[in-house]
């Protein structure tokens, strides 16, 4: 099946299988490798895309959906070189560790922001409670998050 | 990964209904995939065919009416936002908030929750208390069924094989009703769930503090969620000031009606206490929202709305 | 050492891996392809215990886009068998599967769907055999035997001789032994002792085990894997092939997490096997699920008896404990000894007894996991510690800090001093904790302190390179797991040799490219690690003052090392210039190379650690009375680290450490029936999430600069974890009168404690 989503602002003009994941078509098809397949049964949110704004599990999302839409990957959160403020804030915050749940969060709280620009901590871990780490115990997340919001009034805007 | 299928995308319920008759037990109605996918994923379904029905004119939305009718392929992120759900009925949008996680509610319809009757679905146990029918559609016609009797036990429900779920129709509470729904449980998906509705007698104008009618629906904690008949007869009658005494016997009442098993989610005396737990706390919230205050008390692995 | 101040040690920088981790660029084994590479599947035992008749892959090896299928039979070019303390397992089953999940064939195809469906074309015959799946199964006289008998692996000094108890399931034993507790248990004032549990439990690190495997045309093998020992991985595969070290090369790119589930091999022998076979680079990845089936906690029952005198000196402490290691002992007879070796915590104590086993049973093979049989000791001791200190009329902090170690003071004879102060951490965490204020009447608190050893004897060498330009490369085998070690190491590298931050690169661990590192494990890279990587700087700064000094015709201790540059009063030459100088073009470079090699010791584990990791957890908790849920509201941790070379990554794993505490503590537990894992997947296995963690979480650092390590560090890493549990029962205990022996603990376990609680308190005897 041929669809043409747009991918981090680019329009692709990609053939499919109907039963192609989208987390496959972007890994393997697109080389865009930062989300990346965890638990697989839509728990843990490592393999978090945005379609059209809204994060999806990507390992259980059937790539024909993204015919005639926007997917944003973390590949497409930055600005050539310039970090989006969220991956910023986790730089600085220390919120980084294996790094391998960082796309599904940085992805999830851009979705939230646009949403909620100045969310309270009790709306990020609602937002957040899908998305699951190992290694941080999930504070300097928050932290990061809450930071991300307070500074950058473009933070979720439009990007 | 998945095996390969052949994604049908009907633009009309008939042409949906007559594929569904054509391909049978190969085919599964398909709309946000967030449980049909995951039962291909692990083996346990192998359709060859998928029918999506997100092009089926007004699968999509919510319709105003003396019910408030939601299109099956209406998502859950859908009615969480929707201006007409917090209008005529604001708690199920306040449930719909917390179905499974951000990305499940982004994705996953409501008529993909009920017509699996996954037996830890939040929507079924709520709906239970609007007195909710589910709109059927198929090559014989259309028919319009309650939700009880539309969910047999866990996983299996009286749709036949070629019959499309179009909507489920709502009837939101008269005025004068204070609600509550509160969900317990440590694992992905809850123990238990509870939905409470107090009506009370006298108008706007007259007031009146009695509670008229009562309904408690319990859900998530056996094969299928259930109506409190017993627990609902404790409540008629008791002042919304003094609900207390009430509230424990309809807990009680409950936690003798239900019938848990144990497994993962708890023993069943475990449950069985929990349920007369909650059923009072949640009769305890929608009494406090009776009088005019929102209770901020939340408990720990629970989620109220 | 000069005593200048220190430029990047000490600071909190941010981690040289972040850029390439938020902009999805850091690859992990999963992220990598190589031409021709094909994807492999495992089919595994649904059995417990069985008998494995016949595997029959011929219909699998003849779907199209198939390249190699194999059962146990099929491999009969190798050695089947590894493992780093028994060599008990084979990478297919041979005639027995011994648990649920044990690999029985595996596929290797052109794409994962192919491999996937020609698993299912694969026919295997089982004859179920009785299965033992519980401590008290495998422990029954008579019980069915998981093993016939192993041969040791002989590759760890500390392993060198194991002690199995022939005709049972015992694999390994421990024992020592002091005084003549006996007696001293007999003459105690206050004798208290019970049984304490500690369930299995799950890694759950995101990225589930992978590797990428590929032979080359002259029989080299070289791996990419998920490893956090690439070097065990290569011994163990060149014993497997009879292949020489030098021709087997394992690489390590990020790791998706660790906490020790991928320690040892694991999946890398069947993917070389399958590469070999199939004649094509194969990358073999398990899924979560999957990982349930190759690795977790190893379980235990522990019984502790203590003695004290009325006036609080603690006595005697007996202990007995018994390790579930499933149904391959991986590295659990050195968690069995060396957990049990610290079994008396951090306090003197003069008479001990200490007896501890390692028992097979039929289920996943338990190996190491942060914390290495410490919070299973741990979870007993300092449970036990309180309903002493009740018996005592004692408050818990005030007779810990009575008996704790002094610094200074032996621990062992033979092993290294106590090189802290206990009582500083356990200060800090009373205060923080606001153990003397007066709390909410719905609030209890707890504390708990633990005391661990880091593997010895072991080996640490790094390599450091300072080129022409002034820039530096460090070589260095400690793996990058997300605690922060690559960035570690380069701030050592800078602090030495006087360079900022980003002109010094770590590479990824490559056995063909960094030297010999023994493992990222026991919380010992900076220690370890960090200090061949500190003294292989130092040599390269010898060699830069030697060089300067010649060509500034001055003596060396004339000169010192400042911002890039070989300064004197009234001379400076950068590194560039000095180089170019010793060459004689711009080219060249400086070498320094670090071995850190301890050696064996008269310690009683063969070797003295190279640190003690020693922390305080203290915990307030509230409870929902109704339903059993205990919440964490505050939570702090105090570890002694010497040096925290970097604050901010160092708080991280901390913090880390007590939410995935909190999970065993609270949540975690894998449960069977009827021989089978029942949660062996997200969905019903519960791991600590966002609101999980508590509202307040602080975690502290006891800096003394007292340890072996560079700058006066230690090891930290696993000293937040061990203490949760205890700490949070404890808490329970002084809150609510009840007192639990068994983790986790979730809320139906505390309902049913709360309702036959004994009306006197929990720890009345």
């Amino acid at each position: 099946m041929k669809i043409r989503p747009v991918v981090n602002g680019r329009l692709r003009e990609l053939e499919v299988e109907a039963h192609a994941l989208l987390l496959d078509v972007l890994r393997d098809g697109l080389d865009l490798k930062g989300a990346k397949r965890s638990c697989d049964t839509q728990v843990c949110g490592a393999c978090t895309v945005l379609v059209d704004g809204l994060a999806v599990s990507a390992c259980t999302y059937l790539a024909v959906e993204t015919d005639g839409r926007a997917v944003l990957t973390v590949e497409g959160l930055a600005d050539g070189e310039t970090l989006h403020p969220l991956q910023r804030a986790f730089v600085e915050a220390g919120a980084v560790q294996c790094g391998f749940c960082t796309s599904g969060m940085l992805l999830t709280a851009r979705a939230m922001l646009a949403e909620n620009a100045r969310p309270s901590r009790g709306e990020v871990l609602h937002y957040l409670r899908g998305s699951l780490c190992r290694c941080t115990g999930y504070r300097k997340i928050v932290d990061a998050v809450l930071a991300a919001a307070e500074n950058g009034p473009a933070a979720g805007n439009g990007q | 990964m998945l095996r390969p299928f052949t994604l049908h995308r009907p633009t009309s319920a008939d042409e949906a209904c007559a594929l569904l008759a054509g391909l049978g037990d190969d085919a599964a109605v398909y709309a946000g995939g967030t449980e049909l996918l995951l039962l291909m994923k692990l083996g346990l379904l192998r359709p060859r065919h998928l029918v999506d029905v997100k092009r089926i004119p007004g699968f999509g939305d919510i319709v105003d009416g003396p019910r408030l009718a939601i299109g099956a392929a209406v998502t859950h992120r859908t009615v969480e936002q929707s201006p007409l759900v917090r209008a005529r009925c604001a708690l199920v949008g306040a449930v719909a908030r917390h179905v499974a996680n951000v990305r499940v509610r982004n994705v996953g319809t409501v008529g993909g929750n009920l017509a699996f009757a996954d037996p830890h679905s939040d929507l079924a146990t709520l709906f239970l208390t609007l007195d909710a029918t589910l709109e059927l559609v198929s090559p014989r016609g259309r028919r319009e069924m309650p939700l009880d009797e539309f969910v047999r036990g866990p996983w299996e429900t009286a749709r036949a094989a070629d019959e499309l779920l179009a909507s489920v129709r709502l009837a939101p509470w008269p005025s004068r009703s204070y609600a509550a729904y509160v969900k317990f449980g440590v694992h992905e998906r809850p123990t238990l769930a509870v939905a409470v509705v107090l009506a009370l007698d006298g108008t706007a104008a007259t007031g009146g503090d009695r509670i008229r009618d009562a309904r408690i629906a319990v859900g998530c904690v056996g094969p299928r969620p259930v109506r409190m008949a017993a627990a609902e007869a404790a409540l008629t009658g008791a002042s919304i000031g003094d609900v207390e005494a009430a509230a424990r016997a309809a807990g009680d009442a409950a936690a003798e009606r239900v019938d848990p098993a144990d497994d993962l989610y708890g023993s069943a005396d475990y449950k069985r206490d929990m349920v007369a737990v909650f059923v009072r706390r949640a009769l305890r919230i929608a009494a406090a929202r009776a009088r005019g205050v929102e209770p901020a008390e939340r408990f720990p692995h629970a989620v109220v709305a | 050492m000069s005593a200048r101040p220190l430029r990047v040690v000490g600071r909190p920088v941010p981690r040289v891996d972040a850029l390439e981790k938020v902009t999805g660029r850091a690859r992990y084994v999963t992220d990598l392809t190589m031409p021709g590479m094909v994807h492999a599947k495992v089919l595994r035992s649904p059995y417990a215990h069985a008998r494995v008749t016949r595997v029959d892959v011929t219909r699998a090896r003849a779907v199209p886009g198939v390249v190699a299928a194999l059962a146990g039979a099929d491999v009969t070019w190798c050695d089947p068998y590894y493992g780093p303390a028994y060599r008990d397992r084979p990478v297919l089953a041979l005639d027995v599967a011994r648990y649920e999940g044990e690999p029985v064939a595996a596929v290797a195809a052109v794409d994962e769907a192919t491999a996937e469906a020609a698993l299912e074309l694969i026919d295997v015959d089982y004859e179920p055999l009785t299965a033992v799946m519980t401590l008290d199964e495998a422990l029954a006289p008579g019980a069915p035997l998981v093993h016939a008998g192993q041969p040791p692996a002989g590759h760890f000094a500390d392993l060198s001789t194991l002690r199995p108890k022939p005709g049972t399931n015992v694999c390994h034993q421990f024992h020592f032994a002091r005084g003549n507790t006996a007696n001293a248990l007999a003459g105690a004032d206050v004798v208290v002792e019970d049984a304490y549990r500690f369930p299995p439990v799950q890694h759950v690190a995101l990225e589930a085990h992978a590797v990428l495997a590929a032979w080359d045309e002259s029989g080299a093998l070289t791996l990419w894997a998920s490893t956090q020992n690439p070097y065990s991985v290569r011994v163990e595969l060149a014993k497997m092939f009879d292949v020489p070290l030098a021709r087997i090369r394992v690489v390590v790119p990020h790791l998706g997490g660790g906490f020790g589930s991928k320690t040892y091999a694991k999946l890398e022998p069947l993917a070389a096997i399958l590469a070999r076979t199939a004649g094509r680079p194969v990358r073999l990845a398990a899924s979560i699920p999957e990982a349930f089936q190759t690795v977790r906690r190893c379980a235990s029952r522990v019984a502790v008896r203590v003695g004290f005198r009325r006036d609080g000196s603690l006595v005697a402490v007996e202990c007995d404990a018994s390790y579930d290691v499933g149904a391959y002992a991986d590295i659990g007879p050195r968690v069995v000894q060396k957990g049990t070796y610290t079994a008396t915590g951090p306090y003197r104590v003069p008479h001990v007894t200490l007896d501890s086993r390692a028992v097979y049973t039929n289920t996943t093979p338990g190996g190491a996991f942060r914390g290495f049989g410490v919070p299973q000791l741990a979870w007993a001791l300092e449970s036990l510690f309180d309903v002493a200190a009740a018996r005592l009329d004692r408050d818990p902090v005030d007779l810990r800090r009575q008996n704790f170690l002094a610094h200074g003071e032996e621990f062992a004879p033979g092993d290294t001093p106590i090189d802290g102060k206990l009582e500083e951490s356990l200060g800090r965490a009373a205060e923080a904790i606001g153990w003397t204020q007066a709390r909410a009447a719905d609030r209890g608190r707890g504390v708990a302190a633990m005391l661990k050893a880091s593997v010895a004897p072991s080996v640490s060498e790094a390599i450091v390179r300072l080129h022409a330009d002034g820039s530096v490369t460090v070589l260095a085998s400690a793996v990058e797991m997300g605690q922060g070690t690559r960035t570690v190491l380069a701030q050592i590298a800078a602090e030495v040799l006087c360079v900022p931050l980003d002109h010094v690169t770590v590479v990824q661990p490559d056995t063909a490219v960094t030297p010999y590192d023994q493992t990222t494990s026991s919380s010992r890279s900076t220690a370890m690690t960090g200090r061949a990587v500190q003294v292989a700087a130092e040599d390269v700064r010898e060699q830069l003052l030697a060089a300067a000094a010649q060509s500034l015709g001055l003596a060396v201790r004339e000169l010192e090392l400042a911002d890039g540059a070989v300064v004197a009063p009234s001379r400076r030459l950068t590194y560039a210039a000095t180089l170019a100088l010793k060459f004689g073009m711009s080219g060249g470079e400086l070498i320094g190379r670090g071995v850190i090699v301890p050696g064996r010791t008269a310690a009683p584990l063969g070797g003295s650690t190279p640190f003690w990791e020693m922390a305080v957890g203290a915990a307030e908790v509230s409870i929902d009375d109704e339903t059993g849920a205990v919440r964490v509201e505050r939570y702090v941790s105090v570890a002694d680290v010497g040096r925290a070379i970097n604050p901010l990554t160092l708080e991280g794993q901390d913090e880390g450490g007590v939410v995935q505490g909190l999970g065993h503590t609270l949540l975690e537990e894998m449960l069977y029936a009827d021989g089978h894992l029942l949660n062996g997947t997200l969905l019903v296995y519960r791991v600590p999430r966002a609101d999980d963690t508590p509202a307040e979480l602080e975690c502290r650092f006891v800096e003394n600069a007292d340890g072996s390590g560079p700058f006066g560090s230690k090891g930290a890493g696993e000293g937040s974890l061990i203490p949760v549990s205890p700490a949070v029962a404890n808490a329970l205990a002084r809150l609510t009168g009840v007192r639990l022996l068994e983790l986790p603990l979730t809320p139906e376990r505390v309902w049913r404690a709360l309702r036959s609680r004994s009306p006197q308190g929990p720890d009345a005897r």
